[in-house]
């Protein structure tokens, strides 16, 4: 068993005794020594578990317990009992403010063995509250070095949005010495919590354009400070090279298709006017000729819109014009177009779409594009026989409306049915393209109805013919269970 | 019918093949046409000849068609002139810019010369 040391600094021989008599008799080492430096260091080689400091005569706001000589001599984590003058009131709270854990009053009657195990006890616990707050210390000082490594802007705000931490980065950005305001006001000139902030009080993202000019992205951590209430670590992240790439790329589509589209203006005008005999009177096999020209013109200029299509779908730039309409609306924009389209190849074309379908919430447009697209593929690839243009109503869930294309054609091989909706894929037939195309059609038409909520999928075998499908969710309002 | 009695369309684009077919065109429907080739004559012409009708286009030299219909929507003169704009531009910005400024029309190069021409003929009061 630990056999515990007392260590008594003063002068006053008297109190030294008693204490030696009455601790050895428990069984307790003792030593002691003068009050001074000196007999600091020589009580500290006997590794005492606590000390007794006697204030030796000193009385009110003048006693105090020398701290800073004693963690000097390694005896910072020993709790230290004062010895007061009897009745010296304010002499003893002023050790216990200095950091005395526990005084007694002279001349010493009582017993001092159970005022020295509480003291004991007292001071394990200051010791293991000390270390927690080193610990934490440290801690801090490490994240704080990480902040400052940094390169990011970073800082930390208290649960008022008062900024309680800036690292370099965020320093250079926007200034020094802004410790303390709030972050919306500092940052954004604001005079209320920005929306995020004010919506949730969990980890968020957002986008600013700061005063730099640059655009970040910021992502915040929820951490919490000594009394458990939230802080929050935010870090940003430099997207303006991202950003500035985009637009450039958006710029380059822009006008690359702006420049394009000219000449082919030009041409589908000259065509348009010879055909009209507006340049005089043309031969039938002129005429024939000039058709040819038209029609390339026109697969040219789908080309070019598919490719944009394609690109603005890639890079996230499909914008939706939604509003509440039906399928029956938007299949008679194409209607007259596709139903040309058909009969020009020899195919019957059967529209079959109930009166009574619930509304959907789309882009008119875009969804008419993905109708004209199955129904082009399935014109093209079909000799003979019919196309079915289907819709109807799936009432699970919230409910769906099904709209399918179904041909006699040629089908799609087995293997080449999982890669269909790829972009650029096309699949080719005794490794000869069958016919024109870039492979685009699908995939901006699964992208389509992605962007609103549905899916589309194919059913084929080979020979057989092709069912493309697709859903598009019931508008809300309209959500009737049949 | 004489020449007085036709209805007078200014065309401005800086590509002088499409503006040749367009008043081809035009002339074969019967209306008066006078071509300019920047914006700077498209807003001159505009103020000497008064015509009906001002068919634009979005890029164009010394200024542009946006800067064009600005100018021609400020003065008294021609600020009753209706505007079709006719660019190959495909931008809902310059769209939604184009419908802010007064345009009466927007056309996308290419375009279908039955709709362009039908439209031509609905803003002048003729069909």
């Amino acid at each position: 068993m630990k056999v515990y040391c007392v260590a008594y600094l003063g002068f006053d021989s008297e109190a030294a005794l008693y204490l030696e008599s009455s601790l050895e008799r428990a069984g307790l080492k003792f030593t002691s020594a003068t009050p001074d430096i000196q007999g600091i260091r020589k009580v500290a080689e006997a590794k005492p578990d606590i000390i007794i400091w006697d204030t030796g005569g000193a009385s009110g706001a003048d006693v105090n317990i020398p701290v800073e000589e004693f963690r000097k001599a390694g005896l910072e984590n020993q709790p230290v009992i004062a010895l007061v003058e009897g009745g010296d009131s304010e002499g003893a709270i002023q050790s216990l403010a200095s950091g005395a854990v526990d005084f007694m009053y002279k001349p010493l009657k009582e017993e001092p063995l159970p005022r020295i195990i509480a003291a004991l006890n007292t001071g394990q616990k200051q010791n293991r509250a000390r270390w927690y707050a080193r610990v934490i210390d440290q801690t801090n000082d490490q994240i704080k070095a990480i902040l400052a490594a940094m390169e990011d802007p970073a800082y930390i705000v208290s649960p008022q949005f008062q900024i309680l931490h800036m690292n370099r980065a965020a320093e250079e950005i926007f200034g020094e010495g802004l410790r303390g305001g709030t972050c919306h006001h500092v940052f954004y000139d604001r005079t209320e919590p920005c929306e995020i902030c004010a919506k949730t009080k969990g980890p968020a993202r957002w986008r600013a354009v700061l005063k730099n000019g640059k655009s970040y992205r910021f992502v915040s951590a929820i951490t919490r400070n000594s009394k458990g209430e939230i802080e929050k670590l935010v870090v940003g992240t430099d997207i303006t090279p991202d950003e500035e790439v985009k637009k450039i790329h958006r710029t380059f589509i822009s006008n690359v298709s702006h420049d394009l589209r000219t000449p082919l203006a030009a041409i589908d005008q000259y065509v348009s006017i010879m055909l009209d005999g507006l340049g005089g009177e043309i031969s039938e096999q002129q005429k024939e000729y000039l058709g040819v020209i038209k029609r390339s013109s026109f697969r040219l200029h789908n080309l070019i819109e598919n490719l944009i299509d394609a690109n603005n779908i890639l890079s996230g730039h499909l914008k939706l014009t939604t509003e509440v309409t039906n399928v029956k609306d938007i299949v008679e924009i194409i209607l007259p177009r596709i139903k040309a389209q058909a009969e020009n190849s020899g195919l019957s074309f059967q529209v079959t779409i109930p009166d009574d379908l619930p509304n959907v919430y789309a882009d008119k447009a875009r969804i008419a594009q993905v109708v004209a697209n199955l129904a082009g593929n399935a014109i093209k690839f079909t000799e003979q026989g019919m196309i079915q243009l289907r819709a109807g109503f799936m009432p699970r869930d919230e409910g769906r409306i099904i709209v399918s294309v179904e041909d006699t054609g040629i089908g799609i091989p087995k293997e080449d049915l999982a890669n269909i909706f790829e972009l650029f894929y096309r699949v080719e037939k005794d490794k000869v393209y069958v016919e024109e195309g870039a492979g685009l059609g699908l995939s901006i038409s699964r992208e389509i109805v992605r962007a609103h909520g549905g899916t589309l999928w194919v059913e084929s075998m080979e020979g057989m013919g092709s069912a493309f499908h697709f859903t598009l969710p019931v508008h809300k309002g309209d959500a009737v269970i049949r | 019918m004489g020449d007085n009695d036709k209805k007078k369309i200014l065309v401005a684009d800086d590509d002088r093949d499409l503006v040749l077919a367009l008043s081809i065109r035009l002339k074969a429907s019967g209306y008066d046409v006078c071509c300019a080739y920047d914006s700077e004559e498209t807003y001159r012409l505009a103020q000497e000849n008064k015509p009906d009708l001002i068919i634009l286009d979005v890029r164009m030299p010394a200024g542009g068609g946006l800067s064009s219909i600005e100018r021609l929507k400020h003065s008294l003169t021609t600020k009753d002139i209706p505007v079709i704009f006719l660019t190959a531009f495909d931008d809902e910005e310059i769209k939604e810019k184009v419908r802010r400024l007064g345009a009466s029309g927007y056309f996308r190069k290419p375009f279908d010369d039955a709709e362009f021409m039908a439209a031509v003929a609905r803003i002048l009061g003729e069909a």
